[in-house]
């Protein structure tokens, strides 16, 4: 799974966790923090894509990126590691 | 005795919200309760089934509560909590409470272990993958997550914390509510009684102690009783200073009688309820043959309908009439106190009490039971009682709105 598709995958999910942006166009080049989602639910968009993509992270590991895509580089990383 | 408090009249129940197996909302709450609609059916949510075969649990069950928490925060909130939301919006706009300064309004959730079924749930759910349970399971199983709940979503800045007295919870609720507006620390106090969303677990130790019936009806008060039967429900009460209320007044809160009976288990105590409902009397500067009505806690256990029995009959309430709100709705357990002190006021102010169902034989055929149909009474002074497993015995006195202060 390359990075492109994860970051389909956490897009889905940021969606499904804030129904409100369900119509709003997000990129790899969107923050998370900048779309307004709270603490408590990244962490939930990153488990359950964590758990999408099969891979177990501790989450203290996931807290450099800067955006959407390179959240997903981190995990396609991860996911080879 | 206590000593009588005369500022206790001057306190009034303003807005209600209800929800039950009825319907959302006072309109299908009073036309169930008057046509004596029986709702009971076997119990279908997830997390109610024995699934070996065996015969299902009867109770009752609500429609799911209407939509109008934002979706973001609906999708993370259980049923409980959206029950309180939808009835705490009811009954605050019933009571004008954005006329009040929100430092002014305190919330009581009554209720403790609510989200049981939804905890079977998750752990269902998540056994096996524990390392992907949602964050959000960290801070929403706590039963003050409905307190914060309703306080993200209306200005409530007062205060906002639960109390647990089993059964009793909601009884107890509108005590602490009560005690709340009348020490002067909020203008306004809602007393919650929270939909207390029960699992297969919850059921069958139910069953297990000897508590809950087998159904298809539930039967209080009645020779042919055999237990309780599960309700889910929720009502929402607003407390206020007579001259705080923007809105409907439906009835003063008179007294109030709050104590324990020393027992751990689910034994009922006479004299323990005497006390209770002398106690809220002599606040109220009452005696028992002011009372005209009495909404019973009456399960339809055989022990609590007896023990209930002898307490009216000691304290001289043959004249009274006498309902039974659960052979309608069920017992809503932490819900159970706030939702039948809601019929309570409804009727007052309808004019009108309820039948109580499946009465056909009762245990005391010398009390004035309501059954049959609704019955044309103009309640001037009533009392409620609410008993808890724990030893827990609460009544509450109620006056018209009308009324004289004494």
């Amino acid at each position: 799974m390359d990075s492109d598709r994860i970051a389909e995958i956490i897009i889905a999910e940021i969606r499904s966790t804030v129904p409100e942006l369900e119509a709003q166009p997000i990129t790899r080049a969107d923050s998370m923090a900048d779309l307004g989602v709270d603490s408590i639910e990244r962490s939930e968009i990153i488990l359950a894509t964590l758990e999408a993509i099969g891979v177990k992270v501790p989450m203290v590991q996931l807290h450099g990126p800067r955006n959407i895509g390179e959240l997903a580089d981190l995990l396609h990383a991860k996911s080879k590691a | 005795m206590p000593s009588p408090r005369p500022d206790l009249h001057s306190l009034v129940v303003t807005g209600i919200g209800v929800a039950s197996g009825l319907g959302h909302g006072k309109d299908a709450f009073r036309a169930g309760l008057f046509e004596g609609r029986s709702v009971f059916a076997p119990l279908a949510r997830p997390g109610r089934q024995r699934g070996d075969g065996s015969p299902p649990f009867f109770g009752v069950e609500m429609p799911d509560p209407p939509s109008i928490l934002p979706p973001r925060v609906e999708r993370t909130a259980g049923l409980s909590g959206r029950a309180a939301v939808a009835v705490l919006d009811e009954a605050w706009r019933e009571a004008g409470l954005d006329h009040v300064m929100p430092e002014r309004i305190g919330l009581i959730v009554g209720g403790s272990n609510l989200m049981a079924r939804e905890q079977l749930l998750s752990l269902r759910e998540y056994a096996d993958r524990l390392d992907f349970l949602p964050p959000r399971h960290g801070h929403v199983f706590l039963d003050t997550d409905i307190c914060g709940l309703c306080a993200s979503q209306f200005p409530i800045r007062g205060f906002a914390h639960t109390i647990g007295a089993a059964s009793a919870s909601g009884a107890a609720a509108i005590v602490e509510a009560v005690e709340a507006v009348r020490s002067g620390r909020v203008d306004a106090c809602i007393a919650l009684g929270a939909l207390q969303d029960v699992s297969l677990m919850d059921l069958q130790g139910f069953r297990a102690l000897g508590a809950l019936g087998a159904g298809p009806v539930c039967r209080p008060m009645d020779t042919g009783h055999d237990g309780f039967l599960y309700g889910e429900a929720c009502a929402a009460l607003v407390v206020t200073r007579s001259e705080h209320s923007a809105g409907t007044v439906y009835g003063r809160v008179l007294g109030t009688g709050f104590c324990t009976d020393g027992s751990r288990g689910p034994e009922p105590n006479s004299d323990a309820q005497v006390r209770a409902a002398q106690d809220a009397l002599a606040a109220a500067g009452l005696v028992a043959a002011d009372i005209d009505y009495v909404n019973g806690h009456a399960t339809g256990t055989p022990s609590g309908d007896e023990a209930e029995l002898a307490t009216m009959r000691r304290l001289g309430l043959g004249h009274a009439l006498v309902n039974a709100t659960k052979s309608i709705i069920g017992h809503g357990l932490s819900a159970a106190g706030a939702v039948e002190a809601a019929a309570l006021l409804i009727q007052m102010r309808e004019g009108l009490l309820h039948p109580t169902l499946h009465l056909d034989a009762p245990l005391d055929e010398a009390f004035r039971w309501v059954r049959g149909a609704a019955q044309e009474h103009r309640i001037r002074h009533a009392l409620k009682f609410s008993f808890g497993f724990g030893g827990t015995n609460v009544a509450l006195v109620f006056g018209a709105p009308e009324g004289e202060a004494i």
